[in-house]
């Protein structure tokens, strides 16, 4: 096996001989006589180094420097330092052990127990090292199956929300632009809008979560949800169950506590409802409609807009973003409208790449 | 003409003779660092730092030495040496003046009896 590592400063040789002297036989050893020589040495041996001597007086940079260094640059959680001092000032002791030195020998050397307690130090240390190695390839392992797992939920999905729009004869983009529209939103909700308390992960889920919103449409029948043309008011009336219908099938798979449960029903539920009151199915007014319905809301409706339906020509998006903006389609609250107002230029350009139709 | 042996110096320096062998465990390495003892500079340089009034470097000085002296169980230096440094250390260059001549007394002295030592 390789001989271990030791650096020895002092800047006194009687003193680093003495250490030499004990630790020679099992040991290899570097010697620095100041604390700039010391560091340079532990920079260039920081992945070899089993353990470190240091004086804490020295001319120029002293121990206490060298273990700011060690900090600053993190060697210090890894390689172990013990201090040696003439004395016990509970200053300078308390001060060196904050610096995260491993120990403090005092002056005069006891052979027999400086050798012991480097042992048991280095051991101490060998072994954290391990488990921080271990642990931290635990970590590495653990997100790659995260991530693996993240993009198998998104796959089920999109495929679950597609095959809603795959009936009305759609052609799945309008999932993927509403999950990008409701991206931009939601960031700018969460920017600029702090009282809601989104956080970066919350943002992930909504957007996966926006693209259930229109699930329930699958229990509209095809002469309703195919109809070219304006729909009678007793078939809207069926037409606007699709957010009950979807709330209806999420609950069979109901899971308590889990928040993108509750984003998915959330969203799925009240989509169309309007901060007036005058929305449904249950007529919730302002906040009462969560910030995450309320984008997904303004999204779909622009969406909707910008492209030919089989009731409706395609607006150009500068005349749909007005028409959303001056509340001829829809009811949105200021705050929404700001967050939209800001983004405005993020939708023209992704309407556009999606190749729709400019009106 | 007899030179002085190792049992004897310690005995003239305050008895640290059985320390010194526990820790350097052959005569031979005792004498080695006794040697090293003899070539370090903390002393000249707390005699310079001393006159030229560098507060800081005799501190540092002083310390080393104290430290160096522990280390080879010179007993009579210990204790003047031990003075002065906290004397430095509450950076009261007055106490310390009237500390020094007594280091260098003892100082002196027990360099004289090292180099008849080491010459033997």
């Amino acid at each position: 096996m390789e001989r271990q590592l030791i650096l020895i400063c002092d800047d006194i040789e009687i003193n680093r001989v003495l250490l030499h002297d004990i630790f020679e036989e099992q040991f290899e050893i570097i010697e620095a006589a100041n604390g700039e020589d010391a560091i340079e040495m532990i920079e260039l041996c920081k992945d070899s180094l089993n353990l470190i001597f240091l004086d804490l007086v020295m001319p120029g940079k002293n121990g206490i420097d060298v273990l700011r260094y060690m900090n600053r640059n993190d060697y210090i959680k890894r390689i172990p330092v013990i201090m040696i001092t003439g004395e016990a000032t509970v200053e300078s002791d308390v001060k060196a052990y904050e610096y995260g030195a491993a120990d403090i020998i005092y002056k005069p050397f006891e052979p027999e127990i400086v050798m012991r307690r480097a042992m048991n130090i280095i051991e101490l240390y060998a072994h954290r090292n391990d488990m921080e190695n271990q642990l931290e390839k635990n970590k590495l392992a653990l997100a790659e199956t995260n991530e693996k797992l993240m993009k198998n939920n998104e796959f089920l999905i999109n495929a679950l929300s597609s095959v809603v729009e795959f009936r009305s004869l759609e052609s799945g983009e309008h999932i993927n632009r509403v999950k990008a529209f409701t991206k931009v939103l939601m960031e700018n909700v969460r920017l600029f809008y702090p009282e809601y308390g989104i956080t970066k992960e919350q943002e992930d889920l909504i957007v996966s979560a926006s693209a259930l919103h229109d699930i329930g449409k699958i229990a509209i029948p095809d002469e309703i949800l195919l109809k070219p043309g304006k729909l009678t008011p007793s078939e809207f009336a069926i037409m606007k169950q699709h957010t009950t219908k979807g709330c209806e099938i999420l609950e069979k798979f109901k899971q308590d506590d889990n928040e993108f449960y509750k984003y998915c029903y959330e969203i799925c539920r009240w989509h169309h409802e309007r901060v007036d009151g005058k929305g449904y199915p249950d007529g919730l007014q302002g906040d009462e409609i969560p910030i995450w319905a309320q984008v997904v809301s303004l999204v779909d409706v622009y969406d909707a807009l910008v492209n030919k339906r089989c009731y409706k020509p395609a607006y150009h998006v500068k005349e749909a973003t007005r028409m959303i903006m001056d509340g001829e389609c829809g009811m949105f609250s200021e705050k929404i409208l700001n967050c939209f107002d800001m983004a405005k230029n993020e939708f023209y350009l992704m309407t556009q790449n999606d190749d729709i139709a400019m009106g | 003409m007899s030179y002085m042996t190792l049992q004897e110096f310690y005995d003239a320096t305050g008895g640290g003779y059985d320390t010194a062998m526990r820790r350097f465990r052959t005569e031979e390495r005792a004498l080695k660092f006794l040697g090293l003892f003899l070539k370090d500079g903390s002393y000249q340089l707390l005699l310079d730092s001393m006159a030229s009034g560098n507060v800081e470097d005799a501190f540092r000085a002083a310390h080393s030495l104290k430290g160096t002296s522990q280390n080879v169980s010179i007993v009579n230096l210990y204790d003047p040496v031990f003075a002065i440094t906290e004397a430095l250390r509450a950076k009261d260059m007055e106490q310390a003046k009237t500390l020094l001549p007594t280091v260098q007394e003892s100082y002196e002295t027990v360099a004289g009896q090292l180099r008849e030592l080491l010459q033997g």
